[in-house]
């Protein structure tokens, strides 16, 4: 009478746009560069692992892998565009890799989640838009000739908030983390 | 004020100086080392961080509300299945020596009941080992026998791993037990070379099993239950960090901006919290009074009652526990702009019983999913299944005592009635219908005909609902009480037809197992033998919503002799009673005697819910089997219902393998007046003393 055990397995949309990202940052990483290329490629082999066995880690380490490539292409390249580009393709597929898992271990395959996941792809692909978008607008106003000490300054007070709230995080998550009420 | 504000207050201020140094507000004499060591530096925390990301992602895991509630099988527990064997407790409290003891004892006990051997005979043999052909086994229970050696990785793998060679002996003789108990049986002996392992204690398995309720406390409204941060971006940040200080000693823009998006994905990750959700649930049943069997289709709506959108809900209904999922799933997982309602539709199969929805389980997230908020959302919805009351199709094997009125219970005494008798000479005032006139034309003597006095039986059906008879072969299977109480309802039903009065009553734990709006002390279960419409519909409600018939096993068990007193002292002593009870313990069959002591014509009705999976459920079959036996030599017939069976297959093979149903002469031969208890249990009985199954096939 029960029905067949819940497939605990990523969810089917989110991996999908993932995986999309996942595409976008391996050619943002490999165009210019066949090492970007090969990271970008054992990257998306690590985030199809990682589907197909529902662990974090192996999409942590994937979305590491093309990000890295990313960052190859954009230095051998010098492609400002293409790396920014990349970039958002290897967070979304980083984001949404997560989001599914977190999805089919919570609700399973068989709810229907697509208003949710429409929702999650939407926010991440967002937000790294209007990052583009500002970053890019900075880069072209500030192309050349910025003052070395901007540099240092803006790489410290970017370093510093984020070690704050890093920081702030960190504590959150021992205080306030919620025991799992069932195993 | 702490290293996080500092860190803070610091950063902003780098950045106001270097957006000053960027409008040429302010010139600052730097040169590249300051980057380098900036960059140095930033990597080295990134580093640091970055080793800790492990187990710091962490996310709120659900139940399975889909399944039904769980009962173990007979004999989960080896321990337990060998206790039941042993006819002293509490005077071994070494477990080895107890399991030592009580396979000797279970021993003993299948020989002596199924080959016909006196105590001392099988006593004997298992002190010289010949009982099994199983020589790890003989050992096993005989200090005189010597054990063949094992062989040298036995004797290796016994040096390390404690208890192996004991736990391998245990398996043996309890398999060797279930041999012998299984003879008879038409499923045959279970597999010796099989490697069947035996759990001992309620094993780490059990952590795996599906959770079937989302909680067990009522609910009103929202509650939150727990909040946690899911650490969703954690360490993007880092990685930013490090693309931005690469990017810098390369002086390679592409990758500072790479980078810099990084940063931007960090905040947005640190923006939000889960909003605390307003919502409100309504459930519609396509049918809130189903017949056991039926389809219902449930319609959940959950509103969005606030005037925030929630840009993540993930919500698992809270199915009832006695229920389980047909079709489709309770889970959705959606967004809800304000005021916004969605529809979640799954279907469950309805069971007996009154069941009522625990309270949904509601997860919310912020847009950027890093931080989690837990959430119980209570609608009390209920729904409750009454036992259709079909009569059995054959009848119910009942004693021979009878009541006073007329009925169809054919009696051993003489009287009037339809089924002939016993002629006997002609008294003043016999009625003239009963004079045997054929006789008296052919001699010219009067004389009466007798015939067997047809009266109404008063039963009494009597549910065994202890905590320990919540068992099934299978864990989401119909468990014992289930089956039994599905079975009170159709006895009941066949009775009445019949014309025979019937009365409800259990012994079992008080306590409610569902949350109810009233909160009255329960009384136990109690409806004297009575008939009619109106009796016949609350026997049915009774049957529905008594708490000592909930399809869920009570928290704790309770005395079981004050219950059984107090129905002793309701009930008149010319009342049988039909106890439902699957025999799994020992106090299941000290109630029957109990009961049997004080006069009443007991009749066993025994669901079987055992299985054959493990040593220890085999070894609570034989237990199950040998108490039926030794229940059957003292005369009380007991009917043996497998779980494969309906009620009717368990009631024909009995009515057919006596020859005789009670309704239809059983006692003819035996003269009237006689004790009351003489066909079935007779019957049966001696069955039983041949060791072959009792009522088995024809």
């Amino acid at each position: 009478m029960t029905t067949d055990e819940l497939t605990r397995r990523p969810a089917l949309i989110s991996s999908a746009i993932a995986a999309g990202g996942a595409v976008l940052a391996v050619v943002a990483g490999g165009y210019a560069s066949p090492v970007g290329l090969g990271f970008g490629i054992a990257g998306a082999a690590f985030l199809a692992l990682g589907f197909v066995r529902g662990t974090n880690s192996a999409i942590d380490f994937g979305s590491l892998l093309l990000f890295g490539g990313v960052l190859v292409g954009g230095y051998e390249g010098g492609s400002v565009e293409l790396a920014l580009l990349g970039t958002v393709g290897a967070v979304v597929a980083w984001d949404l890799g997560q989001s599914a898992i977190d999805l089919g271990e919570q609700l399973g395959r068989e709810a229907e989640t697509t208003r949710l996941e429409a929702v999650h792809v939407a926010s991440s692909v967002i937000v790294g838009l209007l990052a583009v978008t500002v970053g890019y607008t900075m880069y072209v106003f500030a192309a050349d000739g910025q003052p070395v000490a901007a540099v240092a300054l803006l790489l410290a007070a970017a370093g510093l908030v984020t070690i704050g709230l890093g920081v702030r995080y960190r504590r959150s998550g021992e205080l306030r983390r919620g025991g799992s009420q069932y195993p | 004020m702490n290293t996080r504000h500092l860190a803070i207050a610091i950063g902003i201020l780098a950045f106001t100086l270097a957006i000053a140094v960027l409008g040429n507000v302010l010139t600052l004499g730097v040169g590249s080392w300051a980057i380098i060591l900036v960059g140095v530096l930033t990597l080295l925390v990134a580093l640091n961080t970055l080793t800790r990301r492990h187990g710091v992602r962490d996310h709120g895991t659900t139940p399975d509300p889909e399944h039904r509630y769980r009962v173990p099988a007979p004999g989960a527990e080896l321990t337990d299945a060998v206790d039941q064997f042993r006819s002293r407790r509490n005077d071994l409290f070494v477990p080895s020596n107890r399991i030592h003891a009580g396979l000797r004892e279970a021993a003993i006990a299948a020989l002596t009941r199924f080959q016909g051997l006196t105590p001392a005979a099988a006593n004997e043999r298992v002190e010289d080992g010949s009982w099994t052909d199983d020589p790890y086994a003989a050992a096993f229970l005989s200090p005189s026998v010597d054990p063949p050696e094992r062989s040298l990785r036995e004797r290796v793998t016994d040096r390390f791993v404690r208890d192996v060679s004991f736990r391998d002996s245990v398996r043996r003789t309890g398999a060797a037990v279930a041999a012998i108990g299984y003879t008879g049986l038409g499923d045959g002996a279970p597999d010796r070379s099989e490697s069947r392992i035996a759990t001992y204690e309620r094993d780490d398995t059990e952590e795996d099993e599906p959770v079937p309720r989302t909680t067990q406390t009522p609910v009103d409204g929202v509650v939150e239950r727990s909040s946690r941060r899911t650490g969703h971006w954690f360490g993007v940040g880092v990685v930013a960090l490090i693309a931005i200080s690469i990017g810098t000693f390369t002086e390679s823009a592409a990758v500072v901006m790479a980078g810099a998006v990084g940063i931007a994905y960090a905040g947005f990750g640190h923006a939000m919290e889960a909003p605390t959700p307003d919502i409100s649930i309504e459930r519609t049943l396509s049918e809130e009074t189903p017949e056991p069997g039926d389809e219902i289709g449930v319609e959940v709506t959950i509103t969005n009652e606030s005037s925030r959108p929630l840009p993540d809900l993930r919500f698992v209904d809270g199915v009832p526990p006695g229920l389980a999922v047909s079709e489709g799933t309770a889970r959705l997982g959606t967004a809800l702009r304000p005021g916004e309602s969605v529809t979640l539709e799954y279907t469950v199969a309805a069971r007996r019983g009154r069941h009522v929805f625990d309270p949904a389980l509601v997860f919310t997230r912020d847009l950027s999913r890093s931080s989690e908020k837990e959430f119980l959302v209570g609608s009390p919805t209920s729904i409750t299944c009454e036992p259709v009351l079909r009569p059995i199709t054959t009848s119910v094997p009942l004693r021979a005592t009878a009541a006073t009125f007329s009925g169809r219970l054919t009696t051993p005494e003489g009287g009037s009635g339809t089924q002939f008798h016993s002629v006997r000479e002609y008294r003043k005032n016999d009625p003239l219908n009963r004079i045997d006139w054929n006789r008296h034309a052919r001699t010219g003597e009067l004389a009466t005909l007798e015939f067997h006095e047809e009266r109404a039986a008063r039963v009494l059906v009597l549910v065994d609902a202890r905590k320990a008879n919540y068992l099934a072969p299978e864990p989401d299977a119909a468990h014992a009480v289930d089956r039994s109480v599905a079975a009170a309802g159709r006895i009941a039903a066949t009775l009445l037809e019949d014309g025979d009065t019937v009365g409800l009553a259990a012994i079992g734990p008080l306590d409610k197992r569902e949350e109810d709006g009233d909160d009255g002390p329960v009384e136990q279960c109690w409806l004297g033998p009575s008939s009619g419409h109106h009796h016949r519909a609350q026997f049915q409600n009774l049957l529905a919503t008594h708490p000592q018939f909930s399809t869920l096993a009570p928290p704790k068990s309770r005395r079981w002799t004050p219950q059984l007193e107090q129905i002793y002292r309701r009930l008149s002593s010319d009342t049988q009673i039909i106890l439902l009870t699957p025999l799994c313990d020992r106090v299941s069959s000290d109630i029957v005697q109990w009961l049997d002591a004080r006069g009443y014509a007991v009749t066993v009705v025994s669901p079987d819910p055992t299985t054959d999976r493990t040593t220890g459920n085999q070894l609570a079959r034989v237990a199950r089997r040998i108490r039926r036996f030794d229940l059957q030599r003292t005369g009380v017939p007991v009917v043996d219902w497998p779980a494969d069976q309906s009620i009717d297959e368990a009631f024909a093979r009995i009515n057919a393998g006596s020859g005789v149903s009670s309704r239809s002469g059983s006692t003819a031969g035996s003269t009237a007046g006689t004790d009351s208890r003489s066909d079935a249990g007779a019957t049966t009985g001696s069955g039983a003393g041949t060791g072959t199954e009792a009522g088995g096939s024809p």
